[in-house]
């Protein structure tokens, strides 16, 4: 990879740091079609994480030390209930595709913020947020925040009105 | 008698250790590798890909070493439940500490090697169970 661009604009030149390529790991999988159970099973886990499907049995998230080891356990998952299963780690052939997978998970990850940002809102409306309420959706963030890996705007909106919400309530 | 786990020891490795030294094997040394391959002979692996201490089921490594090795202390098990939370982070406990322990133990893995990782970790997780210990005994910490 070309870490620095040169540009020469009247005899000065100028060096922009390339944005860094996101580096992904991909579990690539076959699991039996009987029993249903580890398949459940493995789907929530993957979509807690956060996983992007890009093909059938095959998932991404970008690495890092915490997303490589809880795909190497999940490896290990499938391995364990008679499935094979192997895990890369890889960068998209191109900018363009990158950006849309990173696009597609940032998406995603916005509409879920959206779903908590709407339940907030509504019951400041409504002036009938409780404590429960602002615990059960600052829950729902902690859990959003640790599949968010590439933040969309959606997201201080989401933060901002569950702590509106959470300071009306305990006022 | 040696151990060994991957490098850049996290929660789950970090607590691994402190229970294997306390009630395991107190002579208990530590070594770290890279790659499953890099394991000393006389060493017994643990909480990497494919050994026998690793995660198991729904289990984290801890809560495999507490069932290889028949710990049934309760405050362990105790801990067993903020360890796993704070490091697979299902949701199958209510464990308010885990995010706290994570941030803790992922910061110091970034200021720290895994000896002095362990070293300040011990006593960490020592106050843990005194902690615990006392609030299943019914008693204010």
């Amino acid at each position: 990879m070309q870490p620095w661009l040169q540009h020469r604009y009247a005899g000065v030149t100028v060096r922009v740091v390339e944005q860094e390529r996101v580096e992904w790991v991909l579990l690539a999988y076959r699991l039996p079609r009987e029993p249903s159970t580890p398949r459940i099973a493995l789907w929530r886990k993957l979509r807690r994480l956060g996983a992007a499907q890009v093909a059938d049995g095959v998932v991404a998230l970008p690495a890092d030390s915490r997303t490589r080891e809880h795909v190497d356990w999940l490896a290990d998952y499938v391995l364990d209930h008679g499935g094979e299963a192997s895990v890369w780690v890889a960068r998209l052939g191109s900018r363009a595709q990158e950006e849309a997978l990173v696009e597609r998970m940032r998406t995603a990850v916005a509409e879920q913020y959206r779903a908590v940002l709407a339940e907030a809102d509504e019951a400041a409306r409504a002036d009938d947020g409780t404590r429960q309420l602002a615990r059960r959706l600052r829950r729902e963030l902690r859990r959003i925040d640790q599949r968010d890996f590439f933040p969309p705007p959606e997201r201080d909106a989401a933060r901002a009105g569950v702590a509106a919400l959470a300071r009306r309530v305990s006022a | 008698m040696r151990w060994a786990t991957r490098a850049h020891v996290h929660v789950d490795r970090a607590a691994c250790a402190w229970l294997i030294r306390r009630f395991v094997d107190a002579e208990a040394e530590f070594c770290f590798v890279d790659d499953p391959s890099e394991v000393p002979d006389d060493a017994t692996p643990f909480d990497m890909r494919g050994v026998d201490l690793g995660h198991h089921g729904d289990d984290c490594t801890f809560e495999t070493i507490l069932r290889r090795r028949g710990l049934d202390d309760p405050v362990l098990w105790d801990l067993a439940r903020i360890v796993h939370e704070a490091d697979i982070e299902d949701e199958r406990y209510d464990a308010p500490e885990a995010p706290g322990l994570d941030a803790v133990c992922r910061g110091l893995s970034l200021v720290v090697d895994d000896d002095t990782a362990l070293a300040v970790t011990g006593p960490l997780f020592d106050g843990l169970y005194e902690l615990r210990r006392r609030a299943l005994l019914g008693r204010r910490p």
